[in-house]
């Protein structure tokens, strides 16, 4: 072949050889005596179009791919250029799938497929413990003495650190904030891999309690609160009030574990009765794998004689860091693929249509010399133009697309967030998936169009072909309708599953009210009286905003995220050992302001106060399963494994139960203790503050703030809004699935509704002339109509059948996504199946008018 | 595009290949020489015009049959000649005794043969 650079200059020699033709055919004849200007004319004349030669010759080259790839190109370029409205409804439909489908991939490939930036990232596994045998939940985590006991028997690796996620308010660098930190083992960061960008890390005298306190800063906090200040090492900062002294700073995009911002040494905790619950993390040795790990693991445990009660799991660390993302995120990506086989079929219809018209051009063409292949490749370019002008299209979609779906996505929810964007893997995903789908879309209607014989393609009229390009339309329709079908069911699964989910009864009335939640740094406050004192303080001054009607403070608020869940110990009675009961603390007026309703005995009031007799108030389920027989008024309970006298709670009252973790527990047993009995900062620290509004709750926040900052200026807030809008960020995450789902299931339901319509008219454009023969034979309006309407059911009924089918088989993947609604829910089926045999109907409906309006006179003379 | 050169090509594809292939086989010549051969040793009946005269030559030169080179004229003018290739002789041979073959097809054709005697 000729290389393009090596063109111009054979152009050149080919202008030079005719050149010299043309020259010596002058010189010829004015040598036989002719004049010169009459042998140029004669010469000219009998050379012919020099234009003309020059292509003719240069095409004799053109063997190459390249060029006649340029060739195909160009021309298929004019062609669809020639047709705007086909080249504009097939573009705008490719791109939106390709868009849609690139978007997706770029979050999945950041989130799931690509490695975690730390070197070597898979030899990083997380070391987790289960203990089946207990009743709580400790994801894995190990205590304090397990910790140090083992950290120096791991052989499988060759480092391993713990850590445990907190909260901490920094001071004195702008407003106090709180901040996402982590307390971390020496040895953390050097297990991943990634050093301090300045400074150094921790060693093992960091994590010596009485120790100076030192921190290491992430890029991003210092950054914006410390001016990016290149001396900020040696440094002090106010970290819950005390002073920390910076050690180092992480280099930027370091955010392990769960975007800390900070990180401190681990400071154990080993006197009995104390720990806290770590999380291991560990870097294989080469050459093991995570199975010797493991056995490695259950063998320590093993020599522990803690191999019943412990049960050790080995898991990459990019499997914990990507958690339970993971499904809605195949979900999504699933259902955006059914969108671009959807698009791509109703794109391949279009084609096949204009390939039935095409059809004359093609034989034309093929009498006159090209060959099938050569044809074919022509209609391949053609349409593989088509798709890779929708992929640089869907490029920009996708990259709108991802910047839309990481803005709507709940806050906090998509792991590794600051990771995706649109590069280089998902441009070239787009590529692959353009070209990709443009062969085989475009492949099947250029062997249709090239596949005829001339002679039948050029006896019959285009108009009468129907047959097996009919049939061929009808099966993509079909397959259409039923990808629909699937999307559409999953979708409406979501979003009823999404009603229940608002619908559950809370047992209390969150309209009204407002919260503000704050974390009182045990450093700044020291005991229970002091923080006590400031719950009253703050309390004083939000009952006198005006349009509050009462206020209240609570240590665990329903739905607010953590709750402290624990066993108790019955007067009398013994209960199963997994019976648990969420533990909050409230002060008194809290079921009045929250609107729990209390079904015997009291509230707790002031003088449930320190020194007097220690009250509890149960929920209605703990009264109803310890004592079904008797007035649990009066009856005495226990926070304590062996209560000592003192350590007895006398019940005073029986609320409802309430949701207290998220919606869809349901509501759960609770017990409450009134928060001036409590005598451990660790139960009132977290405290959140509860007003109920006459009017508008949210008018009253910075009412609130203030209040808060009159008790404490240097106390941030950790949270402050409705409780209506808490309790919609906790359905916030099903809501965002719903909402995708459903609008993928839009676009899958017009791109459908688009595809029945082409089909039913274009094959009322084709049976034109029959028509007007039926309708000169005296057929009614209603006899076309029905004649048409036959022709979609015969595509609709077997497309809807076979969706159902399929939704039955994909749906159970929504399972875990779903509440309180089975993945077959048959009304959900049958509605979704009567929906899309409607908007089916309704497009086709339109044709079909128009096909019982035909004039017979005009359609036989069209003929 | 050139329609009119294209489907002259066609029509005289392969003849006019043996053509070209014959008229080398005197000695190298450029295109112009060619087709003045041609046109010489037909006696005049036979035309090539340059439209199938290129694409012809510059085919040949592509699948090997022949083999081009610029020289400089009497005149300094550069011209480009064409000569026949091993490969291209041997192409000649096998075109030449096709030819043979059907040119004698086409008399036996042309002369009606002897009635058969019917059986």
């Amino acid at each position: 072949m000729i290389k393009p650079w090596r063109r111009r200059h054979r152009d050149l020699e080919l202008d030079e050889e005719l050149a010299g033709h043309m020259r010596m055919a002058i010189e010829e004849r004015v040598a036989r005596g002719e004049r010169r200007e009459d042998a140029e004319r004669a010469a000219r004349r009998e050379f012919g179009n020099v234009g003309v030669v020059k292509e003719v010759t240069r095409e004799m080259w053109g063997g190459g791919w390249f060029e006649r790839l340029l060739q195909d190109v160009r021309y298929g370029a004019r062609t669809l250029r020639r047709s705007p409205g086909f080249t504009i409804v097939a573009l705008s439909t490719l791109a939106l799938g390709i868009g849609a489908t690139t978007a997706m991939f770029t979050v999945v490939h950041a989130v799931l497929l690509r490695p975690l930036s730390y070197p070597r990232s898979d030899r990083l596994v997380r070391i987790a413990y289960d203990y089946p045998k207990s009743p709580f939940i400790t994801e894995g985590g190990i205590s304090d003495r397990q910790w140090v006991d083992a950290r120096s028997r791991y052989r499988m690796f060759t480092r391993v650190a713990a850590f445990t996620p907190g909260l901490v308010t920094l001071t004195n660098a702008g407003d106090p904030v709180r901040l996402q930190e982590a307390s971390v083992a020496a040895g953390l960061f050097e297990t991943l891999g990634i050093m301090p960008a300045l400074g150094r890390t921790f060693g093992r005298d960091d994590e010596l309690v009485g120790g100076e306190p030192v921190v290491i800063l992430g890029d991003a906090l210092w950054r914006e609160r410390f001016g990016a200040d290149s001396n900020v090492v040696g440094r002090p900062i106010t970290l819950d009030g005390v002073r920390h002294t910076v050690l180092g700073v992480m280099p930027q995009g370091f955010a392990y574990p769960l975007d800390a911002r900070l990180w401190r040494p681990l400071r154990l905790q080993l006197a009995p009765n104390r720990f806290q619950i770590l999380s291991v993390i560990g870097r294989l040795r080469d050459g093991a794998t995570r199975a010797q790990a493991l056995a490695e693991l259950d063998a320590l445990a093993a020599a522990d004689r803690a191999r019943d009660s412990m049960v050790a799991r080995v898991t990459p660390l990019k499997d914990t860091v990507v958690g339970d993302v993971t499904r809605s995120l195949l979900v999504f990506a699933g259902a955006v693929g059914l969108v671009l086989l959807i698009a791509c079929t109703n794109v391949a219809n279009l084609l096949l249509m204009r390939a039935t018209t095409r059809r004359r051009e093609m034989a034309v063409r093929a009498a006159l010399g090209a060959g099938r292949r050569r044809l074919v490749r022509q209609l391949v370019t053609e349409s593989a133009l088509l798709w890779v002008g929708a992929g640089v299209a869907g490029a920009g979609i996708a990259v709108a697309g991802v910047r839309a779906l990481l803005a709507l996505a709940p806050a906090g929810r998509i792991p590794r967030h600051g990771e995706i964007g649109v590069d280089a893997v998902a441009l070239a995903f787009a590529l692959v998936v353009s070209l990709g789908t443009g062969l085989i879309f475009g492949l099947i209607p250029a062997l249709r169009a090239t596949g005829s014989s001339v002679r039948d393609a050029l006896a019959a009229s285009a108009r009468t072909m129907t047959g097996r390009d009919g049939r061929l339309r009808g099966a993509l329709v079909m397959a259409e309708i039923a990808f629909a079908l699937v999307l559409l069911t999953g979708a409406a699964l979501m979003m009823e599953s999404f009603i229940r989910l608002r619908r559950v009864e809370l047992g209390f009335r969150p309209e009204g009210l407002a919260s503000l939640t704050v974390d009182l740094p045990d450093a700044t406050y020291q005991s229970a009286p002091a923080m006590q004192a400031a719950h009253e303080a703050v309390l004083d001054r939000l009952e006198k905003i005006r349009g509050v009607t009462s206020a209240a403070a609570v240590n665990f608020i329903p739905l607010g995220g953590p709750m402290i869940r624990g066993d108790i110990k019955v007067d009398g009675r013994t209960l199963p050992p997994s019976y648990l009961v969420a533990k909050p603390s409230v002060s008194p007026g809290y079921f009045r302001t929250m609107g729990i309703r209390l079904r015997l005995g009291r509230e707790f009031t002031a003088q449930d106060a320190a020194s007097s007799p220690h009250v509890v108030i149960v929920s209605e389920s703990v009264a109803r399963q310890i004592w079904p027989d008797l007035s649990p008024i009066g009856q005495r309970i226990s926070n304590k494994d062996v209560p000592g006298p003192g350590d007895w709670l006398t019940v005073v009252g029986v609320v409802d139960d309430v949701g207290q973790t998220s919606i869809d527990v349901h509501r759960e047993p609770a017990i409450y203790q009134p928060i001036q009995q409590l005598t451990q900062t660790f139960f009132l620290g977290h405290m959140s503050f509860i007003v109920r509004a006459v009017g508008d709750p949210a008018l009253l926040l910075p009412m609130m703030r203030r209040a808060l900052r009159d008790v404490d200026p240097n106390q941030p807030i950790g949270s402050i809004g409705t409780v209506e809008s808490a309790i919609s960020a906790t359905v916030a995450e099903p809501l965002f699935q719903a909402r995708l789902i459903g609008a993928f299931s839009i676009v899958a339901l017009v791109l459908a509704a688009i595809g029945i319509y082409g089909v039913v008219a274009y094959s009322v454009a084709e049976r034109t002339r029959e028509i007007g023969i039926r309708v000169a034979l005296g057929a009614g309006r209603g006899d076309v109509v029905g004649m048409v309407l036959r022709r979609l059911l015969v595509l609709l009924v077997p497309g809807v059948a076979l969706g159902v089918a399929g939704a039955l088989a994909t749906t159970r993947v929504l399972s875990s996504l779903l509440f309180e609604i089975r993945p077959d829910d048959p009304a959900t089926f049958i509605s979704v199946a009567v929906l899309l045999a409607a908007v089916a109907i309704v497009a086709g409906m339109m044709p079909a008018r128009r096909a019982s309006r035909v004039d017979p006179l005009v359609a036989l003379k069209e003929a | 595009m050139a329609k009119q050169g294209l489907s002259r090509i066609e029509l005289l594809q392969g003849t006019l290949d043996l053509i070209v292939l014959q008229t080398l086989r005197w000695g190298p010549r450029h295109g112009y020489g060619i087709a003045q051969m041609i046109r010489a040793s037909s006696r005049d009946v036979l035309h090539v015009d340059t439209g199938s005269l290129y694409p012809a030559l510059h085919r040949l030169e592509k699948s090997g049959a022949i083999a081009a080179e610029w020289e400089t004229s009497e005149n300094r003018q550069r011209v480009r000649v064409y000569r026949l290739t091993a490969a291209g002789r041997k192409q000649l041979d096998a075109e030449r005794s096709r030819w043979e073959q059907l040119s004698q097809a086409m008399a036996g054709i042309f002369t009606p043969p002897a009635p058969e005697p019917e059986t």
